[in-house]
């Protein structure tokens, strides 16, 4: 063998091996992500004067010795790129002002003149000039509270459970016995204030200053709204509608017997449709869980409608919950913006939602929007 | 014929769909939320020994620390917990975690590799629905980087659930104060975002003031009084060499900050007795002036974009805020409320500006989108100013004075919705923050 | 550049130096405070000898106060700089460091501008009086060196000040 079979085999074998092995690695399923980081010790920090000791250098892949475990196992990634997905936001909205009065309209702009000493005539409302305002605040001073929520809720006795709804000490609920919870301690819902008050805000009852507008507190939708705002949706829900044609048809598809039956083979009840009040209670219920609070500001801009199949004893199911649509919002906060929803209808559905039992063919399936709209200017 | 028909297409809808009733699905519309911290669990990170168990402990310290600091998250105590979690690979018992009302629940595991390096792996679950949110997630590092390691666990539940962009592992530039008022040392020192590992990088014989970070976090630019004048200097993070910029004689220049593009320099200078603004190329000193007028045009600050800056200028007879294309030009004033606005400063976003605000004797720190509206107060006290934002545009900290003879500097941070006011903990006084970006 | 405004800028940075040394204060000199103690303690001569940077810190007086937010400077402060200028003209060895200051009730960048104003008003007036512009410098320390330190008025307006620092000995 001379020496240029030696170096051409040699060099054969390193790339198959590369080929090999490299490719190998590469599809290998990779069950986690991996991301090496480097940090500076404060040691290391104190010799400054070393040799340039870049902290931020980050290097790649560490070999990962895969954990085996059973379930639970992530998804198989090949990603190696850990580093966290950045939404960068677009730029949001904000919330409108509370502390202040709509701004002026910019007067036209000053002109870069050499010298414009005079100040512009303006007068510009401001909270300043709320400082005419009584004394003391007519209304109730929103107190700072780590909860806001709708209604605002005093805090509660001390040695009283927190919980989602007031509840009394001893109500067993007499009709429901299979819903009677073995505990019925008295709870109360967390102290809540309506509103966010920032420091500025607290501190403006020195200057008399009020610190926002009464802005007129939402109400729960008036019972006129009992018929479905549906117009858009080509759901048979309004026997008033064409759709009676597809009801009387059903009706006698499926033979006399079927009123009585619920429609389907399930056997569920079928009472008359939920009055205003029953949906509103369900409303407020899930609403009492749905926080929004650790949503990204773009995420609070995003409309999402949620879909859940309830089980007869008046609880979600749990992986019958997705989410139908969103609107406003990039795809990542749609998810954080579902995933709230999410977890508002499973908490709060957690004991089971107050529902007439008699009426579940009317709410065995609940789409629900979630529009925070109103929460953003909190 | 139609009948038939009808009758026809009512049993075909039956047979498709039988789990919709014939009323269709209830549908409501919800506009009224909570808001409020949610609570969350971490339990220790779980290792193979004593050695790593400690390590444990403190990486879920850090990583509950860093959650609740953001005001939106609420820590379930340890002892509360009904599980405990002795193996990673093991299924989590979902209905512990519920009984306690744990949302949303973080486990971890803490290994050695063979050359020593710390190795953490996490996963992070929605309690409620019984899912893991995103994939579970392996970092490795040396152990001394720990808390940068933990920093990084927390950015990653943060951002999965909140959809904001992470801000843990970043720092935070700004100046050690000690001493009195009237005879205040003052030394250049950089920290991890939330106070620890505290490095000092300048000594105490001359005042130093309003350092900044350059885009990439490498290099500080501030003012010092070295030569006995104010003058700006770069300063390289890394090997805490520095050098003195261009400077005309008998100037005196300050409130440098960096361009987008880390090269550009904008800053104050001062020449018989007037300030305007300028910009430098870091490199070559050569520069350009900005602004012309007799007035004070100083605390510049770019938008992200790199195309125009935002300054404070008294040129109509108080300080208000100005809008300028990058290269100088015509400005736009922004600011028309009552009271004086300084230290505008762009939101990594670019959508709002952070300002200090004087106002019938006390001090605020607000907001307001970048054509002034929607201007909202977040803070108020004696004194206080120079707001700086976090790298995902969602935080802002600030210095804090308090009056009198006694009075000090500390730092504060604070929600943008005003919310979630609380002190960065420092050793010593502390001014003139600034926020570096997110580290790699 | 000659030897004698080397030696000059030499000694105005020793001097700034030890105004930035937080232990300059030490020596307990009480309430006057302010960077012309450096200054004096340094310095031979006493409040007796006209020639003395002591005389002009004392005597003359070394400093003019200034309105809120204003540079302009009042008639008892022209006054105070006419004598200033009287003593830079008779003793002219000397030069002198012009420090503009501002009260704590503003932002740290702006209060170094406005001090810088204040410091040039001085420059100006003590120019057109005739005091030769190479021997005079300024810097401004904005809010960074109050001398005194209550949260009321009576303590900002003589905060609100310019102080002239006599700031070498003569060089001979």
């Amino acid at each position: 063998m001379n020496t240029g079979q030696i170096i051409s085999g040699a060099g054969h074998l390193a790339l198959m091996g590369w080929a090999l092995f490299g490719g190998a690695f590469q599809s290998e399923p990779l069950p986690f992500q991996v991301t090496e980081v480097t940090a500076i010790s404060a040691e290391e920090f104190a010799a400054l004067s070393n040799a340039p000791n870049n902290p931020e250098a980050v290097a790649n892949v560490d070999t990962p010795e895969p954990p085996a475990e059973g379930e639970g196992v992530p998804e198989l990634s090949a990603t190696e790129d850990a580093t966290p997905e950045m939404s960068q936001p677009e730029a949001s909205e904000t919330p409108p002002a509370d502390t202040v009065p709509e701004p002026q309209e910019p007067p036209a702009p000053l002109p870069e003149a050499e010298v414009s000493d005079a100040p512009p005539v303006l007068t510009p409302p401001e909270e300043d000039v709320a400082a005419l305002v009584p004394e003391v605040s007519p209304r109730p001073q929103p107190r700072p509270a780590p909860r806001v929520a709708p209604e605002p809720v005093a805090q509660p006795d001390p040695d009283v459970e927190i919980d989602e709804v007031d509840q009394q000490e001893t109500t067993p609920d007499a009709e429901a016995a299979e819903t009677v919870k073995e505990d019925t301690r008295e709870t109360a819902r967390e102290e809540a204030t309506t509103e966010i008050v920032t420091e500025a805000e607290e501190n403006d009852l020195a200057s008399a200053a009020p610190t926002r507008s009464p802005r007129p507190r939402t109400r729960p939708e008036t019972p006129a709204t009992e018929a479905e705002p549906t117009q858009d949706a080509p759901a048979p829900s309004e026997p008033e509608t064409d759709e009676n044609a597809v009801n009387n048809a059903l009706a006698e598809a499926l033979g006399q017997g079927q009123a009585q039956t619920g429609g389907t083979d399930q056997g569920a009840p079928s009472g008359p449709p939920l009055t205003a009040g029953e949906k509103d209670a369900l409303r407020v219920a899930v609403q009492n869980c749905w926080n929004v609070g650790s949503l990204s500001s773009e995420a609070l801009r995003t409309t999402v409608v949620v879909s859940v199949t309830m089980s007869e004893d008046s609880r979600p199911v749990t992986s019958s919950i997705e989410m139908l649509s969103a609107s406003g919002g990039s795809g990542s906060a749609a998810k954080q913006a579902y995933e709230a929803a999410r977890r508002a209808i499973i908490r709060c559905g957690a004991s089971g939602f107050n529902l007439p039992k008699d009426k579940y063919d009317h709410w065995r399936d609940i789409e629900m929007t979630f529009n925070p709209e109103r929460m953003r200017i909190k | 014929m139609k009948h038939y028909v009808m009758t026809l297409l009512a049993a075909l809808m039956l047979w498709t769909l039988p789990a919709v009733a014939q009323n269709g699905p209830l549908r409501l519309e919800l506009t009224e939320g909570v808001i409020e911290p949610m609570p969350f669990a971490v339990p220790e990170f779980v290792a193979d020994d004593a050695a790593g168990a400690e390590m444990g402990r403190r990486i879920a310290q850090v990583v509950a620390a860093d959650l609740t600091g953001t005001g939106l998250f609420r820590e379930i105590p340890q002892d509360a917990f009904i599980s405990r979690v002795t193996s990673f690979s093991s299924p989590v018992q979902f209905a512990d975690w519920k009984a306690i009302n744990a949302q949303a629940l973080v486990t971890g595991a803490v290994t050695l590799d063979s050359t020593g390096k710390l190795v953490v792996r996490f996963r992070l679950y929605d309690v409620f629905a019984g899912q893991e949110l995103g994939d579970g997630l392996q970092l490795v590092g040396t152990q001394d980087g720990w808390r940068r390691i933990a920093h990084k666990v927390a950015d990653q539940v943060y951002s999965r659930i909140t959809g904001e962009a992470p801000y843990f592992d970043s720092r935070v530039v700004f100046v050690s104060e000690t001493g009195p008022k009237d005879q205040r040392a003052k030394r250049l020192a950089i920290m991890d975002y939330d106070g620890a590992n505290v490095s000092y990088l300048t000594g105490s014989s001359s005042i130093v003031l309003a350092p900044r970070f350059s885009p990439s976090g490498d290099r500080i630019l501030y003012t010092s009084y070295e030569s006995g004048f104010p003058r700006i200097y770069v300063m390289n993070v890394g090997s805490a060499q520095r050098r003195a910029l261009e400077q005309q004689e008998g100037s005196m220049s300050f409130a440098p900050r960096f361009a987008p593009d880390g090269r550009t320099v904008v800053y104050s200078m001062t020449r018989g007795g007037n300030t305007d603004l300028y910009s430098m190329d870091i490199n070559s000193g050569a520069g350009t002036r900005l602004t012309t007028a007799p007035s004070i045009e100083t605390a510049p600050s770019f938008s992200p974009d790199g195309r125009r800056i935002v300054f404070e200028s008294d040129r109509s007879g108080n300080q208000q805020l100005y809008v300028m294309p990058a290269n100088g030009g015509e400005a736009q004033r922004i600011s028309f409320g009552q009271g004086r606005y300084g230290t505008p400063v762009w939101s990594p976003r670019g959508d709002l500006i952070a300002f200090t605000k004087q106002s019938k004797g006390r001090f605020h720190i607000g907001v307001m989108r970048v054509d002034g509206s929607e201007e909202r107060l977040l803070t108020a006290s004696f004194l206080e100013e120079g707001p700086t934002w976090s790298p995902n545009g969602r935080v802002i900290m600030f210095t804090r004075e308090t009056q009198g003879a006694q009075g000090s500097a500390s730092l504060y941070s604070v929600d943008i919705t005003g919310r979630n006011l609380r002190e960065v903990p420092t050793d010593t006084g502390a001014s003139d923050p600034s926020w570096s970006p997110l580290q790699d | 550049m000659n030897y004698l405004s080397k030696t000059i800028l030499l000694c105005a940075g020793m001097a700034l130096a030890a105004c930035s040394n937080p232990d300059r204060f030490a020596d307990g000199s009480g309430g006057a405070g302010g960077m012309n103690n450096g200054v004096g303690a340094g310095m031979a001569g006493s409040a007796q000898d006209p020639a003395s940077p002591v005389y002009f810190q004392q005597t003359v007086g070394d400093r003019v106060l200034f309105a809120v937010d204003q540079s302009t400077l009042s008639a008892e402060a022209q006054a105070t700089l006419d004598g200033q200028a009287q003593w830079l003209m008779t003793n002219s060895d000397y030069s002198a460091v012009i420090e503009g200051h501002a009260d704590e009730q503003g932002t740290r960048e702006y209060n170094l501008a406005l001090g810088a104003r204040r410091a040039n008003s001085v420059h100006e007036y003590l120019v057109s009086r005739g005091v030769a512009d190479n021997r005079l410098k300024v810097v401004s320390y904005g809010k960074e060196r109050p001398i005194e330190l209550c949260a009321d008025e009576a303590c900002y307006s003589k905060n609100r000040r310019a102080v002239t620092v006599i700031s070498a000995v003569p060089s001979s």
